[in-house]
């Protein structure tokens, strides 16, 4: 008897655990206790230091953004993305030779309180003209181990021999200069027009000299800034924050943000125009890596209020892709946005390798264009987008991306149109064979996803005729090891992604150009005297129609050029709660929308 | 005094084993780990800034130097500063190892009395359907993946899609004023718990069964029924005392792991801020001074483990020596 009751605790247990997903209804509950409103993000990797000079991940900028203030943002809900003071007040009034740049900033900004300020009750002083100076000196600093010195480095007059002369903190810098407490000089070697991009990056954040003093390194897991939330704890899997209750009062103009009816109607967000934000007392980040526990914990109504939908899970939330429309059941129960990454995917031949590159001999340059194009046009991104990506990439030519404006939907697409005769009749146009074809060596950060993208991409070679054993992978155990070897120009191909800094094709166009070849931004090792001096022409330029013609010439040199196998953008969903106001964007806006949230 | 003079000498021997454990996992960690290099610089670098970025690293100093700093830092407990996330180590440790303790002592705890109860049960009446459906459970546990336990229990109690009883993540253990709740606490704890007791009961079960069947079979134990002392005394009296030395080992020598290792993938898959998921993010970045620290402590720990275990033997069978 006991051994029957026994068996159908079991069987119970076991139908509980099977309930169909279909089903489950689930219910959001309030945010607000006691109160308190209480808003849980989740973010699918994890920030390492919280020091802006160090926020070159997308995780790191997304906690920095919400701590720390840079002098310009983007427009919430505009697209294309379009800039906004932040702290500046306005945007910079630039010179007419576009050499030097003015910038106010916003008086009676404080930084969050702390000791260090010495002040009563531990006050955060407000912040100056000069904190900005200081914080683009740390930045060069060669002690502190920053990221974003690349922005500036050789654009600021100065700057750069500050930094060769031994980065004295108490020297100044001809070209960065704080006029008065509430005005920045900025003057340049060259005209640099994404200049004012690169003030919205969390590299650029505004921290304070007297904490940063204080606290040394642990700065980067104490910080304090002057931004809409105050971090309260941080460990490897959530960090608290708390609104900053000194945060400047500016009403939330859902219009000058981008607000329209159409697209942002269902979201709420018209509830909180002119309210002054941010709208949550409370924040919680949390990093969960693991996709199974993300779903459980967001579908679960009381954890976690927003995910991105994971890869696994895309199949119970999409019910069809061309258009892209969600299950009821998801619709019904949780808010949802589509999004496009600003970045890609692509794979890279190394022009500096004997067999796939070029050495000046038009023989030999002739079959090695003719293998890089073979390879190109047998890839069939089409099926990689299908396998892959849920068929929801946006596919495109070369390497201006279709997240930025100067993006030509009208450029052949042959380049990305699979077409396996035409590859077999390069390769037989330059004598190649199943006998002469060179080893093909597939570098890339060891992973069971990349080891999949190698097979398939093996699969497309292979029906152009490359024997299969000539195909090899080469895998790194890290990230970091493959970077090295890509630095070093060991890898004669290389599969890797961009993420755009800003909205500006200039982002992934000085990825090709000559003198910012290996161990600089230009892995390919391209060199075009051509594409450089069209390159050195178009990036002293101010946006206009002359400028994307240019930008436009250059990507299609790269593209006949076969230096790419390029590229597919990937696109995300997005779902929150409903009981959240939001509309989630981890592009060019990182974490700066957070201060927009709002809960129910 | 002979105890201290035991202790000491034990505590001397282990030096040979501390050099050991770290010469070999820093050789380990140094040319074989995650080069940082490439992770910390910008996306534009020039020559200068690789040598400047290995010089803060410490890279370019020699092995020996290195190695010899390593030492030190062991000796001072002093490890530095994490180098990814700006934290002192000492400080991450101390944040983190609690919390570990606290997830993963209850799942030992009673991972451990309940398959000694279990094996104890099973010994007494072996060959029959009870011995049977023990073991068959103890293979079960043992058969399946600790991660597929781990997501069925999730899944199965803590989610929407079972019986939704528990927190799916997190371990927010204190009340609003800050103080200790053991409501919150047992919410927390007692999923991670139940999946370790799950797969930790197979392997202790079936390790203990066979203990004590050994020990079952000698001769002291046919004395001592010939003698008509109850099944009872026998088991514990006689049957477990005698089988607590490796009894002994397999409890002490897991506690080590249990301290300073944490539960990876019950940190991960419940979002607990514990030192497994320290230590695995710190493998993932090459952070070696949260490696070199994890290693040394384990190492250390392991030589007190082996000198408290001795005394442990000498505690149950007076005929082991302290020597």
């Amino acid at each position: 008897m006991n051994k029957k009751i026994n068996l159908l605790c079991f069987i119970l247990l076991l139908s509980a655990c099977q309930k169909n997903e279909d089903n489950v209804t689930f219910s959001n509950q309030s945010s607000v206790i006691d109160g308190i409103k209480t808003y849980r993000h989740s973010e699918d990797g994890k920030p390492t230091s919280l020091d802006p000079i160090k926020a070159a991940t997308q995780y790191s900028s997304f906690v920095v953004t919400n701590i720390f203030d840079t002098l310009y943002t983007y427009k919430y809900l505009k697209r294309p993305y379009e800039l906004k003071p932040n702290l500046a007040q306005e945007m910079p009034v630039i010179s007419d030779d576009g050499l030097t740049y003015t910038i106010k900033i916003k008086s009676g900004v404080t930084f969050h309180d702390h000791a260090a300020f010495g002040l009563d009750n531990n006050k955060g002083r407000e912040v100056v003209a000069e904190d900005f100076v200081y914080s683009i000196k740390r930045t060069f600093d060669p002690n502190n181990r920053a990221s974003g010195a690349w922005l500036w480095q050789g654009k600021i007059q100065g700057l750069d021999q500050w930094k060769a002369d031994g980065a004295d903190y108490n020297r100044a810098i001809s070209g960065l200069t704080a006029l008065d407490s509430q005005t920045i000089q900025i003057q340049l070697i060259k005209p640099y027009p994404q200049l004012t991009y690169t003030f919205a990056q969390a590299f650029s954040a505004v921290v304070p000299k007297e904490v940063v003093d204080a606290l040394g390194q642990e700065f980067g897991s104490k910080p304090i800034g002057s931004g809409p939330f105050i971090l309260d704890k941080f460990d490897s899997e959530v960090a608290y924050f708390d609104k900053n209750p000194d945060f400047r009062k500016e009403p939330f103009d859902i219009h000058y943000e981008g607000y329209d009816e159409a697209i942002h109607g269902k979201t709420g967000i018209d509830s909180l125009d002119g309210k002054n934000p941010p709208f949550i007392d409370k924040l919680e980040i949390h990093f969960v890596k693991e996709s199974t526990s993300r779903w459980n914990s967001f579908t679960k109504g009381d954890e976690i209020q927003y995910t991105t939908v994971p890869k696994d899970k895309q199949n119970t939330v999409i019910l069809s892709k061309s258009p892209l429309t969600l299950h009821p059941q998801i619709t019904e129960n949780f808010n949802y946005r589509y999004g496009m990454e600003a970045g890609f995917v692509y794979g890279g031949f190394n022009m500096d390798d004997p067999d796939f590159g070029i050495n000046g001999d038009p023989e030999h340059d002739a079959k090695s264009k003719a293998l890089r194009c073979a390879i190109q046009r047998s890839h069939n991104w089409e099926q990689k987008n299908r396998a892959f990506y849920f068929g929801l990439g946006t596919i495109f030519p070369g390497i201006i991306t279709p997240s930025v404006s100067e993006f030509d939907p009208n450029q052949s697409y042959d380049s990305v149109t699979l077409d396996v005769e035409a590859a077999k009749q390069m390769l037989t146009d330059q004598g190649w064979d199943a006998t002469n074809l060179p080893v093909f060596e597939y570098h890339v950060a060891g992973s069971v996803l990349n080891k999949q993208f190698f097979e398939q991409m093996r699969g497309f070679m292979n029906k152009m005729g490359y024997p299969l054993h000539l195909i090899e992978y080469h895998p790194y155990p890290s990230f970091g090891t493959f970077n090295k070897a890509i630095k070093n120009r060991e890898a004669p191909f290389f599969f890797m992604a961009w993420t755009l800094d800003y909205p500006d094709a200039e982002n992934t166009l000085q990825l090709l150009y000559g003198p910012n070849q290996s161990p600089g931004s230009n892995n390919f090792n391209y060199q075009n005297p051509e594409y450089d001096a069209l390159y050195e022409k178009a990036s002293v330029m101010q946006p206009s129609p002359e400028r994307t013609k240019i930008y436009r010439e250059m990507n299609q040199m790269v593209v006949d050029d076969c230096v790419l196998v390029s590229g597919l953008s990937r696109n995300k969903i997005h779902l929150w709660h409903k009981n959240v106001i939001t509309y989630p964007d981890r592009q060019m806006l990182g974490g700066g929308h957070i201060r927009y949230v709002d809960v129910k | 005094m002979d105890l201290l003079k035991f202790a000491l000498k034990k505590l001397i021997g282990g030096i040979p084993l501390i050099l050991g454990v770290t010469l070999v996992s820093f050789l380990l960690m140094v040319y074989f780990g995650p080069d940082l290099t490439y992770e910390q610089l910008g996306k534009n670098p020039t020559a200068e800034e690789i040598a400047q970025v290995r010089e803060t690293l410490g890279y370019n100093q020699p092995f020996i130097v290195r190695y010899g700093q390593y030492l030190m830092e062991l000796i001072t407990l002093d490890f530095g500063f994490s180098m990814v996330k700006d934290q002192p180590v000492s400080h991450m440790l101390a944040q983190s190892i609690p919390v570990s303790l606290q997830l993963t002592l209850p799942g030992f705890i009673l991972g451990n009395l309940l398959a000694v109860i279990l094996a104890l049960w099973a010994t007494a009446h072996r060959g029959q359907w009870i011995d049977k459906t023990i073991m068959t459970g103890a293979v079960i546990g043992m058969s399946v993946s600790f991660l597929v336990v781990i997501i069925a229990f999730q899944i199965m109690l803590s989610s929407r899609y079972g019986m939704n009883l528990f927190p799916v993540r997190g371990w927010n253990i204190y009340s609003a004023d800050g103080t200790f709740s053991w409501w919150q606490y047992l919410q927390f704890v007692t999923v991670p718990t139940l999946a370790t007791v799950f797969v930790a009961l197979g392997y202790n079960t079936r390790f203990y069964r066979a203990v004590l069947v050994e020990e079952i079979n000698k001769d002291h134990v046919r004395t001592a029924r010939a003698f008509g002392h109850s099944q009872k005394h026998i088991m514990y009296k006689a049957v477990l005392k005698n089988a607590m030395v490796p009894i002994i080992t397999r409890v002490m020598f897991s506690i080590p792991l249990v301290v300073v290792s944490g539960s990876l993938l019950i940190e991960s898959y419940f979002g607990i801020p514990g030192v497994g998921q320290v230590t695995y993010d710190a493998i993932i970045a090459g952070d070696q001074p949260i490696l070199k620290a994890v290693v040394g402590l384990t190492a250390a720990l392991f030589v007190v483990i082996l000198l408290l275990t001795d005394i442990l033997y000498r505690a149950f069978d007076p005929r082991v020596e302290l020597k």
